[in-house]
């Protein structure tokens, strides 16, 4: 532009002369001309300038202010100010469709996130828990194995509703296949009315706060003993419908019910709708200033055995955080649950006493456990904790107790290593369990190392 | 089981029930994801709206913790602004916990104000998280740049109107006025910063590329060793000698990053300066809106680099 103007300007300047000079007869007519020369000179000088201090000025926040450059541009200099790409100041101004979808990103996206998170265990222990398979990842004792491998898919549907599929591979059996499970799959509704949303599929039934944590996301290397011992080793997951309800309340309450096949074989087991599992859970939230929050639950799963007798389980929680404000990371961490499981068995009786079993008598047992946990986390990349595990078992007579230190490290926000010891104590009227092959483990000391990793995306995790 | 079963939806009813009272007339209820947002959300809507924000200044947004307090903010709102560009996609996991229609994806009352702003740091090759926890869409902190401000501001009054198409012209209006102020400060923080213009510094995250594009400075290098990967003594001796051969005066801080580390980095670089920056509204004290935070970080770069 300002080449274009001196050329131009230039010319003038040239042709000006020439022509006056063939024109100008007498001295009176060129003192003008030289005068008019004079002028334009000013004049050019003048625009000169302003072209200068235009292109060294950086554009001002008006509307349709020209956006910083492209990636990887070079920052402006007062040679070289901010460009604008594929963008105009009409652009910006204009209204749009309210569902556009097409800016930013472009062709070849997916429309769907995809993550994969892998766990792997190591396990050591003695060798009288390992042949009684009394450890905590039973008949996996002593090995180190891929406990889940979750490849995950997610994202709307349409504007309303959205789904999760998350299939599962990992090693249950000693050196065993890989076994690859439907984990969870299942789609939301997210747009009912009255503050209601309803779930249906195959879901980790959020069922106190640990059930619906998957395993590479649990703050410990195995599952609290109560969850095992009352909802097996992968916890309550369950197909049916789960809708949610949350008041328009000046404090957080989520008010959930569900309905399921019942399929849980170490807590339910009838597996049909005919007679189906209702679950129900009751969520608050509390916060004390910005430090401090405090989550409190109650939940409730009620359905029937495979042997048609009814089985209920009752569950509180709660889990406290303080995290100091402006840290990335909370400094303390407290959790726990406690389980009630109330359930109707058929046990064989003799009646006249010859000592063979002659009728079937219904009993009823009550029996409960609980966990807390504790953990602090002063760096960023590193947090140790401890958990104590108090639980009966909901069939057997007995309890155990176990205490497990742990400390974990993650040198990115996607890679996390863990280090536990495990130890177990369990009372000598523990009949028919953690005995196999004529084995015994009564006090179980375990080594536990967790390393895992997340590729991909990753939804953020709840409180 | 049945007598509970029958108390828990007796009182849920009643609760249903409960209507907050005295809402202001009419106002939209508006969230936004961070505080900058909350700021220019305000400046837009006036009176006609009331805004909250999801996070607040001091927090990292990338790592921000969904709380239950969160969707109950979100419970009643009729818009959620979000910054965008995967920098604030937590809001998602909110979002599904509060069982507002009105705001999920793909919903009017869902406005993402990254829409039209070119960002910047979009990857032209393929990235993996070898690269750190980098951004495939680019550079998500645009809104510390005065000079994006009229087009994050235009994707408000274009979402606010959407629910509101009567009060279209009140927000324009808003807006005008807001961006007039805001032209004439950026007159003076540009006259501020003149003579330091080409300054090199160092941040501690790559939180500041629009605003140091914006005003002429220069990034040569990160405290961090990638986005989000803490950095390395090795990457702490060659960024030391890096500040030395380049002259560089600033390190600039995060609210939440380790300033003692940017304090002992700088010192070894003979004499720079670590600054705590207002990386949002409300991350330090005096940054209380989108002016006054813009103008704490003009404010404190130039004293710096004087």
């Amino acid at each position: 532009m300002r080449a274009l103007i001196l050329v131009l300007v230039s010319s003038l300047v040239a042709l000006l002369p020439a022509n006056a000079a063939a024109q100008a007869t007498t001295a009176d007519d060129a003192a003008a001309l030289r005068k008019e020369i004079e002028q334009l000179q000013k004049q050019l000088e003048s625009v000169t300038d302003r072209l200068k201090r235009l292109e060294a000025q950086p554009p001002a926040p008006s509307p349709g202010t020209a956006p910083p450059p492209a990636a990887g541009a070079p920052p402006p200099t007062a040679q070289q100010p901010a460009q604008q790409p594929g963008i105009s100041a009409l652009d910006i101004a204009r209204p749009r469709e309210p569902f556009g979808l097409y800016q930013q990103r472009g062709a070849g996206q997916l429309l769907f996130d995809i993550g994969i998170a892998g766990d792997f265990v190591g396990e050591l222990t003695q060798r009288n828990v390992e042949k009684a398979g009394g450890g905590s990842f039973p008949g996996l004792e002593n090995r180190f194995f891929p406990r889940e491998i979750e490849l995950s898919f997610f994202g709307q549907i349409d504007p309303y509703a959205s789904a999760v599929v998350r299939i599962e591979a990992g090693e249950e059996t000693r050196g065993g296949d890989i076994t690859v499970n439907l984990a969870e799959a299942y789609l939301t509704l997210l747009t009912l009315p009255f503050g209601t949303q309803l779930r249906m599929g195959q879901v980790r039934n959020r069922f106190g706060w640990s059930n619906e944590i998957h395993e590479h996301d649990l703050p410990w290397v195995d599952r609290p003993n109560v969850m095992r011992n009352f909802l097996g080793e992968e916890g309550l997951v369950e197909q049916g419908f789960e809708a949610t309800f949350v008041p328009d309340l000046p404090f957080y309450v989520q008010a959930l019910g569900g309905i399921f096949n019942g399929d849980n074989e170490t807590a339910f087991g009838r597996g049909s709708l005919e007679n189906p599992l209702f679950t129900g859970r009751l969520r608050t939230f509390l916060e004390f200033g910005t430090d401090h929050a405090l989550q409190l639950g109650m939940s409730v799963a009620s359905g029937q055995t495979s042997e048609d007798r009814p089985s209920t389980i009752l569950g509180w929680e709660g889990r406290y955080k303080y995290r100091p404000d402006g840290w990335l990371h909370p400094l303390v961490t407290v959790t726990g649950e406690a389980l009630l499981s109330i359930r109707q068995f058929n046990v064989e009786a003799d009646t006249n006493g010859d000592g063979v079993a002659d009728s079937v008598e219904r009993r009823n047992k009550n029996r409960w456990g609980w966990y807390l946990s504790g953990e602090v986390q002063p760096w960023r990349r590193v947090a140790g904790g401890v958990r104590y595990d108090w639980s009966q078992f909901p069939q057997n007579p007995g309890m155990e107790w176990a205490i497990e230190p742990y400390i974990s490290f993650w040198p990115s926000e996607f890679l996390r290593f863990r280090l536990a010891y495990k130890h177990t104590e369990r009372t000598t009227q523990t009949r028919d369990a953690f005995n196999l092959n004529g084995g015994s483990a009564r006090n179980v000391d375990e080594l536990l190392f967790q390393a895992s990793f997340i590729l991909g995306a990753h939804p953020a995790h709840p409180f | 089981m049945r007598q509970i079963a029958l108390v828990v939806l007796a009182t849920l009813s009643m609760l249903s029930l409960y209507q907050p009272s005295a809402h202001a007339a009419q106002k939209l209820r508006v969230v936004t994801t961070i505080p900058d947002l909350k700021s220019l959300a305000e400046a837009v809507g006036g009176d006609l709206v009331e805004v909250d924000s999801l996070t607040r200044g001091t927090q990292n947004f990338h790592e921000a913790e969904v709380r239950p307090s969160m969707m109950l903010k979100l419970r009643r709102a009729d818009a959620l602004i979000e910054n965008g560009a995967e920098l604030d996609a937590w809001a998602d996991v909110a979002v599904t916990g509060a069982n507002n229609g009105n705001i999920v994806r793909g919903a009017p009352g869902r406005i993402d104000v990254s829409r039209g702003i070119p960002l910047l740091e979009v990857p032209s090759t393929r990235v993996d998280r070898s690269m750190g926890d980098v951004h495939p869409l680019g550079n998500p902190h645009f809104s510390l740049d005065p000079g994006l401000a009229p087009a994050i501001t235009q994707n408000i009054v274009d979402g606010l109107s959407r629910l509101a198409p009567d009060n279209r012209v009140a927000f324009e209006k808003n807006r005008a006025t807001f961006l007039q102020k805001l032209d004439r400060e950026m007159g003076r923080w540009i006259k501020l910063l003149e003579p330091v213009r080409g300054a090199k510094v160092v941040v501690y995250h790559p939180d500041f590329i629009y605003f140091l594009t914006r005003f002429g400075l220069v990034q040569v290098g990160t405290l961090e060793d990638r986005p989000g990967i803490p950095p390395s003594p090795q990457h702490l001796v060659q960024i030391i000698r890096l500040m030395k051969a380049e002259q560089v005066k600033v390190i600039l801080v995060e609210p939440w990053n380790d300033l003692k580390l940017a304090e002992r980095v700088a010192a070894e670089a003979g004499g720079a300066r670590a600054l705590v920056m207002a990386t949002s509204v409300g991350a330090v004290k005096g940054a209380d809106n989108y002016i006054a935070a813009i103008e704490y970080n003009i404010t404190t770069i130039a004293q710096a680099l004087k």
